[in-house]
């Protein structure tokens, strides 16, 4: 399987971002998890936190509260596109991979330990209208 | 004397001078026996001493019978005189009038004594009789005046009581058409509060099955209430299991998302595994989906079971007041019927009051018929008394003027 990525998909607000799954240690309810344990992060807050997306940073746990997940997805290589370098330059937050088009739809692949380290300092603006097409 | 005749008549045959003379005395005798006392016998034709002796004595007999005849025509005229007199005194008397004096007569013969004494007696009993006609002459048409006052006074009251008997009859006419239409409205009026008593009767019954029918509203909304009581406290259960589920469903979701981001990380060798915990996932979205149908669901239940809560509430708040405006009613329609029943006795005895006055007013204008008849026949009667009053007071007024022609003093 060396020819496609394990994308974890999940909802955040009214936007579906995806992360690499060897990111997520595991998910966790927030039933079950300590609320406190989840960070702000520059992709803004969840309408209804159901779930935790627990990623070691640092040698830490640090949970990222999101309204759902979604499930996971097989996407290949291809499917997936990393953001250009200029583009990186540009935005004010490194925890932007990529695109990765899911079901011909573009969708924002999260660097989710590079994301809870910045916290939401290095906030990429909820408003901002991310394309969704590559 | 038969027999002395038949025996002069064979003297005279014996002796025939003795017989002439006997005729000549019998001739006198016979004329003096018949009143004639002039008559006397020729002494000188008589030869017997005897006869002349008879003559003699019958003449002087016959002479004194003419004398005592004079005295007594004499007598007899002097009374017809007298007699004469007075009838003319009480002739001139009676035709003047004049009572006043006494009877004087000419004559004075001691035979008049008694008629003069009876007819002063007469006319003493004339003066009384004409004083006491005068007397009553003046009373009576000093009563026949009054009378006649009162009569005509009476021929007055007796027209205005017949003018005021006939419009008393009108008034009673009128009050006899007025009782008619008092009849006929009471008897409408009792048979109007007879059919209100009848409906209030009815709606006495109406009023006792509305409360009847609210006691069982009531007593449903009571069995609704618990059923939705106890409906809301299963619906709480079930939704309580279905929290359970639902939480159980969640678990199983996020176990198969942990067993799905494990068979991922494992690569090649966690596909299997990630095939079951995609099943698992679906599974648990499929059971999640149904409890999400099934909270909506109870959700619903929830707010119908709340609706039909309130409504039950309602129900039983407006079974209590329909069942207290129904006692109100019912107490107002007791009210209604005692009134109604009273309405309805109270009309038939105006009815029955009003025939009795109907009834007694046509009685009253019968007798007033009646009675403005006799007032008629009373003001002819009156009419005819005043007549005969004033024709009363005309009598006795002539009468007093006759009576005054009479002087008794």
């Amino acid at each position: 399987m060396s020819d496609s990525i394990q994308l974890l998909l999940f909802q955040l607000g009214a936007r579906v971002f995806a992360a690499r799954a060897e990111n997520v240690r595991r998910i966790a309810g927030p039933s079950l998890e300590r609320p406190e344990d989840g960070v702000e992060s520059a992709l803004g807050d969840p309408w209804d936190p159901r779930r935790g997306l627990v990623v070691e940073v640092a040698g830490e746990e640090r949970t990222l509260l999101v309204d759902g997940v979604l499930g996971l997805k097989a996407v290949p290589d291809s499917d997936f596109q990393a953001l250009p370098a200029f583009a990186r330059d540009v935005l004010p937050t490194a925890a932007l991979a990529g695109f990765a088009m899911l079901d011909e739809v573009a969708t924002l692949v999260i660097d989710l330990p590079t994301l809870l380290r910045e916290g939401k300092g290095a906030a990429l603006a909820p408003s901002e209208e991310t394309p969704r097409h590559a | 004397m038969p027999e002395r005749n038949s025996a002069g008549r064979a003297r005279v045959q014996k002796a025939p001078r003795r017989e002439r003379g006997a005729a000549a005395i019998a001739a006198v005798l016979r004329a003096h026996a018949g009143g004639d006392y002039k008559k006397r016998v020729d002494l000188e034709g008589l030869a017997d001493p005897e006869l002349v002796a008879v003559a003699r004595e019958l003449n002087l007999a016959g002479k004194k019978a003419q004398e005592r005849s004079d005295e007594v025509a004499a007598r007899m005229e002097a009374v017809r005189v007298g007699l004469d007199e007075a009838i003319n005194a009480m002739v001139r008397l009676v035709v003047h009038g004049d009572l006043s004096g006494t009877l004087r007569l000419a004559a004075s013969d001691a035979a008049l004594t008694p008629l003069i004494a009876g007819v002063a007696q007469v006319m003493e009993t004339l003066k009384r009789f004409v004083r006491e006609i005068r007397d009553a002459a003046l009373q009576l048409s000093s009563s026949s005046a009054e009378v006649l006052a009162a009569a005509t006074q009476n021929e007055n009251s007796t027209s205005q009581q017949a003018t005021a008997v006939h419009e008393t009859t009108a008034t009673m006419e009128e009050l006899k058409g007025a009782s008619h239409q008092i009849a006929e409205n009471a008897q409408m009026v009792a048979s109007i509060a007879e059919q209100t008593l009848s409906a209030t009767r009815q709606g006495e019954g109406a009023i006792r099955a509305f409360m009847e029918s609210m006691e069982k509203v009531r007593r449903n909304a009571v069995e609704v209430d618990e059923a939705i009581v106890k409906l809301s406290r299963r619906v709480e259960r079930i939704g309580t299991v279905v929290e359970v589920i639902d939480e159980i469903a969640d678990r199983s979701d996020l176990l198969a998302l942990n067993a799905a981001l494990e068979g991922a990380k494992a690569g090649e060798a966690g596909r299997g595994f990630s095939i079951v915990a995609a099943e698992m996932r679906r599974l648990a979205e499929n059971v999640m989906e149904s409890t999400r149908e099934i909270k909506n669901l109870i959700g619903e239940i929830r707010e119908s079971t709340h609706a039909a809560k309130e409504a039950s509430d309602g129900n039983k708040r407006m079974a209590a007041e329909g069942e207290r405006l129904g006692g109100a009613a019912m107490a107002s329609v007791t009210g209604i019927l005692s009134g109604a029943q009273g309405t309805s006795d109270a009309a038939r005895l105006i009815h029955l009051a009003t025939q009795q006055q109907r009834s007694a007013t046509e009685q009253v204008v019968q007798s007033m018929g009646e009675i403005e008849e006799v007032t008629r026949q009373a003001q002819a009667g009156s009419r005819q008394a005043t007549g005969a009053a004033a024709e009363l007071a005309r009598l006795a007024e002539r009468l007093a003027g006759l009576v005054q022609r009479f002087k008794v003093e």
